[in-house]
């Protein structure tokens, strides 16, 4: 089942897989991290998103950096296409294998080096997010970009995606805090991309494999930047009783010069139902909207600009503003943003999470075109998002075994990218394009720029066997089609 | 003030994209090479570029969209950073770039050259505020690539690619920029520091670790502290942003690390005009706590009486090193260089102003196989300013 017009197979599908390669990777990892039986793989056909189910035809768990080149070495000679997966946590169908290899990373968790000087740290792909800033921490230092799945996420899967969170609004997401990546080519060659350095000459190839949802190699190892962390940190819920009130602090407190941590848009359904759930964050639940305003920085002049933040939130109509008294309040207030996805499993068995960004001064319209198709095609919408960053996150709770339901929640949420896109936005902030957004690729770039970002891909992978079929449609690569891998198609 | 010193060649205005796109064509088709220039503020700046017509910018200028609301800007590269400056001041709002030279220079020579200043304490490089951009490749392709909301992770990204690419990828000719809202107030001040070695290192970690978030962090020799109007002496320069509250606190935080003085607002851009006298200008960048290892001895390298100025970023690591011009032969300029262009083993160097010394002093920056191949991919006919990153023909 498809969310998008576009019918996308990962194009591995006319990949058959030879036994002798299954033998051959199992003497590499050793035949425990080498999976082929259907009810082990069943566990690897979804990253979250419940429109799309693709099952590996083998997954393999290397467990050092040298068995992934070895991996890597062994696929290339059998010219086998495969897909690196970190937590499985993208929600956009990236890391799905279809009838390929699964490569799966997280088994690579070391973190090699935090150089507290220099204020950088080394680390394997399989790294959870979260327990680089508990290794931090202690140090008094931070890695900034927190995805919403932070406990489950990877710094790999961080850095294919270029993911982002709550925080990039002040920040910046995964890109802007990555110094260097070392990587092993679907060839098998090693590349180092970057070093310890903030500044280099020469082409900025860190930027380029930023993002590339896994199509241009593996990460080996990752270097990223450290920031010392803010000294004092204060968090506030503001509620009101129109969306459009929400929108209109939002767009008043980025134009006061307050750069916030964090700012966080959660509409009425979405506050009624982590209020319902275990997440509980003591939320108003009569509100249509809350925001979530976190300051941070030094404790001097913080209280001043709270009492402007609650100023500005009272001017557009906030019947409240609460600031988070300690600690433990502050994390509950932020346990509801960030377990509302799961809260939303009250709801219904599937929750489509859309991720689109459109430019702040849009949001109001926006959302009340997302209301006005949600009641036109009888479906429910919970909208949370990074509102300073215009990234909305509509998401949809629904029952994907009911075939007529999904049709319409697939139909409202083509409508509500094409809302989205109509306004001069993209259709992913942070959780990337994999199979999910491949349709749109072609309603925001032109076949030049397609067939520019496809030249992109060949020169990291020719063969094109490095999660094959995502990010760039295949039709979309012209010179591809003049090489002896393209004309095998 | 606009540096021209290649300006020997016929320059080109053009006027539409259009124009920019069939001149590249027709050099592809002619294999005829072209030197991409914006105002001719940067365009001794690289290696030697061998090509026998220049395709300027500077006429494709102007903004193309300003929203206020969404802190955003859509400009066409040829526009002087000074109309986006007096464009967005108005609204309380600021590009916080400053890279050295001329204020009157493009934001796409800017964008290409990957230039920045002080600021980048705070801000960060071009490479973090550009949010999308239109460019032409080297077969004369129209590409549009980023967009113009702050985050995009929308397809493989050429934006990052292409920014600092010195115009070898791709003739930029539109971006969008993020912008940010001025701060209410805004000071500068400064500490004398020591001159060098592990008491300059002790005061710069202090200064690290101190509760302080300057918008800029600059240390300054003393011949550029004595330039800018602050002391003749070894000079620690914070730039601070903030509410008042904010902004008196971190004066009295960085008061307590040393001997302090208030500093003109002006004296920012009178730093960036510093350029304007040097003959060559390398750029290093070294992890954080080299720096003090990297500001000593660049000193210890100038060979030859040749007077050398440097600033350092100190909270990303780089330093700038300015070569006055020497008096004797080209041949003295190329030993001062080379004097100095192999600091330390952990510092990188970033050619900023080289002209043809670039080769002996920092080689090809483009030579190994990934980038050759980036190279290939967007320009195969190698029309777009080739040499310019040191690269062989």
């Amino acid at each position: 089942m498809s969310l998008n017009a576009e019918p996308a197979r990962p194009s591995g599908g006319d990949y058959t897989l030879d036994p002798a390669l299954a033998r051959k990777l199992a003497e590499i990892v050793g035949g425990t991290h080498v999976l082929s039986r259907q009810s082990q793989l069943l566990v690897y056909n979804s990253d979250g998103l419940p429109g799309y189910r693709r099952q590996p035809s083998l997954a393999v768990f290397p467990g050092t950096r040298d068995e992934v080149i070895d991996v890597v070495r062994a696929l290339h000679e059998a010219g086998a296409p495969f897909v690196p997966r970190g937590a499985g946590t993208g929600l956009s169908g990236g890391a799905l294998a279809d009838g390929i290899v699964l490569l799966g990373l997280n088994r690579l968790k070391r973190i090699l080096d935090i150089d507290v000087e220099n204020r950088t740290a080394t680390v394997e792909p399989g790294v959870v997010n979260l327990s680089l800033n508990r290794a931090v921490g202690p140090k008094g230092l931070l890695y900034a970009p927190d995805p919403s799945s932070e406990a489950a996420c990877t710094i790999g899967g961080n850095v294919a995606e270029n993911a982002g969170g709550p925080h990039c609004l002040k920040y910046g997401v995964t890109l802007n805090h990555i110094l260097a990546v070392k990587a092993v080519l679907p060839d098998g060659s090693i590349v180092q991309l970057g070093d310890e350095v903030s500044d280099r000459a020469g082409y900025d190839l860190v930027g380029a494999f930023v993002g590339s949802e896994g199509c241009f190699g593996v990460a080996l190892e990752i270097t990223v930047r450290l920031l010392k962390k803010p000294e004092v940190i204060r968090t506030m819920l503001a509620d009101f009783l129109t969306v459009d009130g929400g929108a209109r602090a939002t767009s008043a407190i980025i134009a006061s010069g307050i750069v916030p941590a964090a700012l966080e848009f959660l509409d009425g359904p979405t506050t009624r139902v982590v209020e319902s759930s275990i997440y509980a964050a003591g939320y108003p639940t009569d509100a249509e909207a809350i925001l979530l305003v976190e300051l941070d920085g030094l404790l001097d002049g913080i209280d001043e600009d709270v009492d402007r933040v609650r100023r500005i939130c009272m001017d557009a109509g906030a019947r409240t503003v609460r600031v988070a008294r300690d600690d433990a309040e502050r994390l509950k207030l932020w346990q509801g943003r960030k377990k509302a996805f799961g809260a939303m499993g009250r709801l219904a068995p599937h929750l489509v999470v859309q991720d689109a960004v459109v430019p702040r001064t849009k949001i109001p319209e926006i959302l009340a075109a997302i209301h006005g198709i949600s009641q036109k095609h009888g479906v429910l919408v919970c909208n949370i998002f990074h509102a300073g960053d215009g990234n909305l996150h509509p998401n949809i709770p629904y029952n994907a075994d009911d075939v007529e339901q999904s049709e319409r929640v697939h139909q409202a949420m083509r409508e509500i990218m094409g809302v989205c896109i109509a306004a001069g936005g993209t259709i992913t902030g942070e959780h990337g394009v994999g199979l999910d957004k491949i349709g749109y690729m072609e309603k925001i770039f032109t076949p030049n720029s397609l067939a520019a970002m496809c030249r992109l891909r060949e020169v990291f992978d020719p063969e094109r066997r490095s999660n094959p079929g995502k990010v760039v449609p295949l039709h979309s690569c012209r010179e591809w089609y003049a090489t002896p891998a393209g004309r095998g198609r | 003030m606009v540096r021209d010193t290649g300006g020997t060649r016929p320059v080109t205005a053009t006027v539409t994209l259009d124009d920019i796109g069939s001149r590249v064509a027709a050099a592809a088709a002619g294999g005829r090479a072209l030197r991409i220039a914006g105002r001719g503020t940067w365009l001794d700046a690289g290696g030697p570029v061998e090509a026998g017509e220049t395709l300027s910018l500077a006429s494709y200028s102007g903004i193309v969209d300003y929203v206020p609301g969404d802190l955003t800007i859509t400009v066409r590269a040829g526009t002087p950073l000074t109309e986006i400056a007096s464009a967005t001041r108005e609204h309380g709002q600021w590009l916080p770039l400053d890279p050295p030279g001329s204020p009157d220079g493009t934001i796409g020579a800017t964008v290409a050259t990957g230039s920045y200043g002080p600021l980048a304490t705070a801000f960060g490089r071009p490479r973090d505020q550009v949010l999308g951009l239109e460019s032409v490749s080297g077969t004369g392709e129209v590409i549009t690539v980023g967009s113009r909301v702050v985050k995009n992770v929308a397809g493989f990204d050429l934006t990052r690619l292409l920014v600092g690419s010195w115009g070898t990828l791709g003739v930029i000719t539109q971006l969008t920029l993020r912008l940010r809202a001025r701060n209410d107030v805004e000071r500068s001040a400064g500490i004398v520091v020591p001159e060098r070695g592990r008491k300059l290192a002790a005061v710069l970690a202090a200064a690290r670790a101190a509760r302080i978030a300057p918008l800029a962090l600059e240390l300054l020799d003393p011949s550029v502290a004595h330039r800018l109007g602050l002391p003749a002496e070894t000079v620690l320069l914070a730039r601070f942003g903030g509410n008042s509250e904010s902004v008196t606190a971190q004066l009295a935080e960085l008061a307590a690390l040393g001997q302090s003085f208030a500093a003109p607002d002006d004296c920012w851009d009178r730093l960036r005009a510093l350029d304007a006298d040097a003959t060559a200008t390398l750029r290093f960048s070294t992890p954080l706590a080299d720096l003090p290892i990297l500001w000593d001895a660049l000193a210890d390298g100038a060979t030859g009486g040749q007077e050398l100025l440097r600033h350092a970023t100190v909270m990303r690591g780089i330093v700038r090193c300015l070569v006055q011009a020497p008096a004797g032969s080209a041949r003295s300029l190329d030993d001062v260089l080379t004097g100095i262009a192999r600091p330390l083993e952990s510092a990188r160097l970033i050619p900023e102003r080289l002209g043809n010394a670039w080769s002996r002093i920092a080689g090809a920056s483009i030579d190994d196989p990934i980038s050759r191949r980036v190279k290939l991919a967007f320009d195969p006919a190698n029309v777009l300013n080739p040499g310019i990153l040191g690269e062989s023909p």
